[in-house]
């Protein structure tokens, strides 16, 4: 025992090491590819035309790109991190984003510019179901925003696009009467400095103004933090009573949601490499700084702290109710009942052929889509049947390794069928189920990434949420894995002990012969 | 104690058992014998249940195992079994797989239970092994030790399916001392066995079964000495047949040659004696054809492995024919330089009442 530890933090060392490898290597090659000089100088937007330009997934600056630009080379990344890390990595020769978002942009990251001229002007607006509900809402919204004076709008802006944090104050939203019920707000947190996370809460001047029009209207606030990709079927299935998430207004949107009067008005930029920019940080310095940004800052490692407490609950309880799931289905099909048999088949088939993100998605917006229902429930619900599959499988084969004799001599001896199986069959299966068991909960830890469709703030979703706000490309992903790594150790070691407790072969002596005189 | 009546046992495709009416008496050690696939193992296992009959009806003492209302789990209880594959369970020692029942079903005690274990464990000689996992044993000790796990439980009966056929013939013996002393102790047994000299000197009643039932039910003097009925005379010396008909003085005579030449090579008949089987065959029906008109002809070979001796008979209609008696010097003293014994027979009411036997030795 005492030499398998060593071995183990043997080897955990060393997969650290490779890890701060892969991380010296990434940071390096970003900042060796960003030194190269720059070749074409990029003065106004026309000069983009027929260059590689980015746009965040989910918005609709592309179809902008398409127009002014019809010569460029469109590429789609998930979040403005990445699209800072592109650009910077020479991925990409310029990105779009709204001139507010390219403002902090700039004070962020040394190494990037923005051409003043707009590539379009866009209005954001609320947006809400099409529903009789919905329209209500919308009304509602429409006449605070007209009772508004037009200087507090002005003021709001001032102050959440201005360079000082310290400044931009936020009301508490749990102090707000909910005279008339609770709202609940769809948003995505990485998009500084409209809707972002800080100290562990959804801030910004959308978030404000949501604030405020609930103030004016008697409702409570509860703000629902998702992928931007999941906010329009958010409010198309009514499972979020509106969104403000700096959605610009489109007439393709407009056919399955309903826009408010816009809250804001603004322009596009294309944000480009600044010319001759010196890269001059040291290695160390650099890490250090991202690991200043990723944890201290704003008190950020409590939100990895409550992702990986998401992550383990889904886990946790996914395993549970998965493994019972799987062991009561596989009970029932066993003497060959064909109902079940058919079922369990078709369920199956069904789950374990639909990529995890549809079946997650279809739970919360279509199955449990009028329900109040948690995010952490659905996926722990999605989780649950996904594993019990996998627990299903495992345990036909493994009991189907166990040799037909071993019945015969079982029921020779006058055991019936139900004490043959836990007696007889299942403590033999057991050896060969566990190790594949341990791999599938190692593998399911790392399928909970996905849950941010559905909502949930779990260690990857974190991780976003982080990168959307400090616009660390690498860190926090490097960060993230090496917390996965963490959990998936943890676990395997924890199943390690519980198939070394379980194999009969294993026991001891005095195991054997508890309780007999020899 | 066990009595069958018109037990049946057919699967989709093949009926090993077809009509078996018996009945075991208490102290009974029988053997029971017989070419393979003829449903001696499916007896013993539709005796236990592990295979359900499809018609028939079985009792033990009082009870009617076949009647779907009995528990199956407390008669079984009663009959111990011995597997051919031993079927001990793996993830318990040898020790663990003796006590596991008699703790579970008989309400005794773990001390209780180890105690009786390791004297069975010491009878069969293995009381050694008590704390090894079955893994860990050659085939013969795994088989002591089930005969040690069907006797702990004191069954009324016990059923042995091929005991020591997945065995290594230098594992057979101690295995068979096992069962012989068990024999002894007077509990009712049931073995089925390719061993005839082991079966002989253990049991007290044989069944020679073949054509899906009981063909033969008796001591084992009368089943190994002095078998009734044919297939189990064959059986018994070992006896391998080729049944020829031949009612033509134009037969082709040279594929009847190659189904006799066929013939012993398959049941592995040494050449030179295979030579002597077809220039006998030859000589004789040269002779007959010769010496008769109207010809039909039965000719029976037989072989014994055990004693590797050859026996052909020629049974032929028409008057009385006595080719010992012919003119043909030549081939005759060819016949009798050939065989052992040469001898003819006149069965006066018989379809083909002449009868010459030809014997053949090493």
């Amino acid at each position: 025992m005492k030499k398998k530890t060593i071995g183990k933090s043997t080897i955990l060392f060393l997969l650290a090491a490779v890890l701060v490898g892969i991380l010296i290597v990434l940071k390096e090659s970003v900042i060796c590819t960003a030194s190269e000089q720059n070749d074409h100088v990029i003065d106004s937007l026309s000069d983009l035309n027929g260059k590689r330009i980015g746009v965040q997934t989910g918005t609709s600056f592309d179809a902008s790109v398409r127009e002014k630009m019809p010569e460029a080379h469109l590429e789609y990344y998930n979040g403005k991190a990445d699209l800072l890390a592109a650009l910077i990595g020479k991925k990409i020769d310029a990105f779009i984003v709204d001139e507010a978002v390219a403002q902090i942009l700039m004070r962020e990251s040394k190494y990037v510019v923005y051409l003043p001229e707009y590539l379009d002007s866009y209005d954001f607006a609320p947006i809400f179901p099409k529903t009789r509900d919905g329209e209500q809402l919308r009304d509602q919204f429409n006449a605070f925003l007209e009772h508004l004076p037009e200087e507090t709008l002005e003021e709001l802006s001032v102050k959440w696009f201005s360079e000082n944090e310290a400044d931009k104050t936020m009301p508490d939203i749990s102090r707000l009467e909910a005279k008339k019920g609770v709202l609940k707000l769809a948003t995505e947190s990485g998009y500084a400095p409209f809707e972002y996370m800080r100290d562990g809460k959804v801030v910004g001047y959308d978030i404000e103004l949501a604030a405020m029009f609930c103030e004016y209207s008697g409702y409570g606030l509860d703000i629902i933090d998702m992928n931007f990709d999941g906010i329009l079927p958010a409010i198309q299935t009514s499972k979020c009573d509106f969104a403000l998430a700096g959605i610009s207004i489109t007439p393709e949107r407009a056919e399955s949601v309903l826009f408010s009067k816009p809250n804001f008005s603004g322009g596009t930029v294309a944000m480009i490499l600044k010319e001759n920019a010196e890269y001059n940080d040291s290695f160390w310095d650099s890490i250090s700084e991202s690991f200043n940004k990723t944890f201290i800052r704003e008190n950020r490692w409590q939100l990895f702290q409550k992702g990986i407490l998401t992550t383990l609950l889904i886990t946790i309880f996914a395993v549970l109710f998965g493994t019972a799931l799987g062991f009561v289905v596989f009970m029932s099909c066993r003497n060959g009942n064909p109902v079940a048999n058919i079922v369990t088949q078709f369920f199956m088939w069904l789950i374990q052929g639909m990529p995890m993100v549809v079946l997650l998605m279809i739970l919360f917006y279509v199955i449990f889509g009028s329900i109040a229902i948690n995010g952490v429930l659905v996926a722990i619900i999605g989780f649950t049947l996904t594993f019990g599959a996998s627990v299903f499988g495992l345990l036909k084969t493994g009991v189907g390794a166990v040799g037909i004799g071993q019945y015969e001599g079982a029921y020779a001896l006058g055991y019936s069928e139900r004490q043959t199986f836990y007696k007889i069959i299942l403590p033999q299966a057991m050896p060969f189920v566990l190790p594949a068991y341990k791999g599938e909960i190692v593998s399911l830890i790392k399928s909970t990434s996905i849950v941010g469709y559905i909502a949930v703030q779990d260690l990857t979703k974190i991780g976003d949420i982080v990168r959307g706000r400090t616009y660390e490309a690498f860190f926090p992903l490097i960060a993230i894995t090496v917390i996965y790594f963490a959990l998936e150790t943890l676990v395997g070691f924890g199943v390690g002990r519980i198939s070394v407790n379980i194999n009969p072969k294993r026991r001891k002596e005095s195991e054997i012969l508890k309780g007999i005189k020899h | 104690m066990i009595r069958i009546e018109h037990l049946k046992k057919s699967y989709q495709d093949v009926t090993p058992l077809k009509d078996v009416s018996v009945e075991i008496h208490d102290g009974d050690v029988i053997s029971v014998i017989g070419p393979s696939g003829t449903g001696k193992s499916t007896l013993l296992r539709c005796i236990n249940q592990l295979e359900k009959p499809t018609e028939g009806r079985i009792w033990l003492d009082d009870m009617e195992i076949t009647d779907p209302k009995t528990d199956i789990n407390k008669v079984r209880q009663k009959m111990g079994m011995v597997f051919q594959s031993f079927n001990l369970f793996d993830h318990k020692t040898v020790i663990e797989n003796v006590m596991l029942a008699p703790v579970d079903f008989l309400g005794k005690s773990r001390q209780q239970a180890y105690d009786r274990g390791m004297e069975l464990l010491k009878k069969v000689g293995l009381s050694e092994k008590a704390l090894n996992y079955p893994d860990q044993l050659s085939g013969g000790q795994k088989q002591r030790v089930a005969i040690a796990r069907a006797l702990a439980m004191d069954p009324d009966v016990i059923l042995l399916d091929e005991p020591t056929s997945a065995l290594d013939p230098t594992m057979v013996g101690e295995v068979q001392s096992a069962i012989r002393d068990l024999a002894q102790t007077g509990k009712t047994m049931l073995i089925v066995t390719h061993e005839m000299h082991f079966a002989k000197s253990i049991c007290n009643r044989v069944f020679f079964m073949d054509e899906g039932k009981i063909y033969e039910d008796g001591s084992p003097e009368q089943i190994f000495d002095n078998p009734k009925g044919e297939n189990t005379r064959r059986f018994i010396h070992r006896l391998k047949v080729l049944e020829l008909d031949i009612n033509s003085r134009d037969y082709n005579f040279l594929s009847v040659v190659g189904e006799i030449s066929a013939y012993c090579s398959r049941n592995q008949i040494a050449p030179k004696m295979a030579k002597h089987i077809t220039l006998m065959f030859e000589e004789v029906m040269r002779i007959l054809v010769s010496g008769m008109n109207d010809l039909s002809i039965n000719t029976v070979c037989e072989y014994s492995e055990q004693s590797e001796v050859a026996e052909l008979a020629f049974s032929y209609n028409g008057p009385r024919f006595d080719i010992t008696s012919t003119e043909d010097d030549l081939g005759l003293s060819i016949l009798k330089g050939l065989t052992e014994k040469i001898s003819y027979e006149w069965l006066e009411s018989s379809e083909y009442p002449n009868l010459i036997k030809l014997t053949i030795g090493r």
